[in-house]
C-alpha cells in the first residue's frame, strides 16, 4: 500500500466510522429518550407520583 | 414508535449528508485517478486533495463554531444551551478532524520530509489543538449541573480556541520545515491549477459538507443526552417522593417541582 492510499483510506475509514457510529449513539439515545418518556409518563400517573 | 418530539430529524440534515458523500466520491475520484501528477512531488501530491481541506475543517471551521457558540452562551443576552450543546459538538467532530490532519500530514511527510514526526510549530500546535479538545471532552464528561457544566465548558472551549490563531500564523511566525501558505500565498496568488485546483476546491466543499451532517448529528445526540438526563432525574425524584410518602403515611401533600422539590 502506497502512502496516498493509507492516506485516503485513514480519512475516508476514520470519518465512515465515526459517522456510523454517531448514528448509532442517535438511535440509542433515541430509544433511551422514548423509554425514559413511558416510565415518566407512568411515574407522573402513579399514586404519589409528582405532582 | 413515536418520534422524539422535541428534537426531530431535520431533512435538510439528510441532504447534505448525501451530497456530502456524493462530492466525496467525486473528489476521491478526481483526486486518485483523473488529475496528473505533481511534477516535483508525483504521486504524493494527490494526498493533498484531502490534507488541507481537513485540516481547514478541524482549524477554522470546528474551532470557529466552538468558539462562536461559547461567547454566544457566556453573552447573557443570547445565552442558550443550543450555543452550548453547538460548541460541544463542534469540539468533538473537530477533534476527530484534528487527529486526521496529523494523520495525513504525517503519511505525506514521511516520504517529502523524511520523518513522520518533528517538533516542528505547526505540527505541535496542531497536536496541541488535539490535546486540548480531548480536555474539553474530559472536562465535558465531569459530573456537574447542566448551567455550570455549560459555562465551565464555554470557557474551556475559548482556551481551545487560542490555540487556532498559533496554528494559522506558526508558519509565519517561526521557521517551521512545514510549507507557508501553499495554494494562496500572502498576495492571494493562486499556486494551484488546472484540475489540481478544482479537485481541491471539491475537496473543501466535501469535507465541509461532510463536518455540517456529522455535527447535525452530534448536536442531536448531545439534545437526546440531555433530555434522557432530565427525564431519569425526573423519575428518580418521583421515585424517591413516593418512598419519603410511604414511609411517613402522607398520601398526597402539596405541589412539587422536580427542581424546588428535590429532598
Amino acid at each position: 500500500m502506497s502512502y496516498v492510499d493509507a492516506g485516503y483510506a485513514s480519512a475516508l475509514g476514520a470519518l465512515f466510522v465515526y459517522g456510523i457510529g454517531l448514528v448509532l449513539r442517535r438511535r440509542r439515545w433515541e430509544r433511551a429518550a422514548r423509554a425514559a418518556e413511558a416510565t415518566d409518563g407512568a411515574a407522573a400517573t402513579a399514586p404519589g407520583g409528582p405532582r | 414508535m413515536t418520534p422524539v418530539p422535541s428534537a426531530p430529524r431535520p431533512r435538510w440534515l439528510s441532504a447534505i449528508g448525501l451530497a456530502g458523500l456524493l462530492t466525496m466520491a467525486v473528489t476521491v475520484w478526481l483526486g486518485l485517478w483523473i488529475t496528473p501528477p505533481d511534477v516535483v512531488q508525483g504521486n504524493l501530491a494527490r494526498l493533498l486533495y484531502i490534507h488541507p481541506p481537513i485540516a481547514t475543517v478541524a482549524l477554522y471551521w470546528a474551532g470557529g463554531v466552538a468558539a462562536a457558540g461559547s461567547l454566544l452562551y457566556l453573552w447573557p443576552r443570547t445565552r442558550s444551551f443550543f450555543w452550548d450543546r453547538l460548541a460541544a459538538s463542534a469540539v468533538e467532530v473537530g477533534a476527530v478532524f484534528s487527529a486526521l490532519t496529523l494523520v495525513t500530514g504525517s503519511l505525506w511527510g514521511r516520504p517529502v520530509w523524511g520523518v513522520w514526526w518533528t517538533w516542528d510549530a505547526r505540527l505541535t500546535s496542531t497536536a496541541l489543538l488535539l490535546l486540548l479538545e480531548l480536555g474539553y471532552m474530559a472536562l465535558r464528561r465531569v459530573p456537574a449541573d447542566a448551567a455550570i457544566r455549560a459555562r465551565r465548558c464555554a470557557v474551556a472551549a475559548l482556551l481551545v480556541a487560542i490555540d487556532v490563531p498559533i496554528v494559522h500564523f506558526s508558519v509565519d511566525w517561526w521557521q517551521t520545515l512545514h510549507q507557508g501558505g501553499t495554494i494562496l500565498d500572502p498576495g492571494f496568488h493562486l499556486h494551484v491549477h488546472g484540475s489540481m485546483l478544482w479537485t481541491l476546491l471539491l475537496g473543501f466543499i466535501a469535507f465541509t459538507l461532510i463536518f455540517v451532517w456529522l455535527l447535525g448529528v452530534r448536536y442531536r445526540v448531545e439534545v437526546l443526552q440531555d433530555q434522557v438526563g432530565d427525564q431519569e432525574l425526573e423519575v428518580s425524584l418521583a421515585e424517591r417522593w413516593r418512598e419519603g410518602d410511604e414511609l411517613t403515611g402522607v398520601g398526597g401533600s402539596g405541589p412539587r417541582s422536580s427542581d424546588g422539590g428535590a429532598p
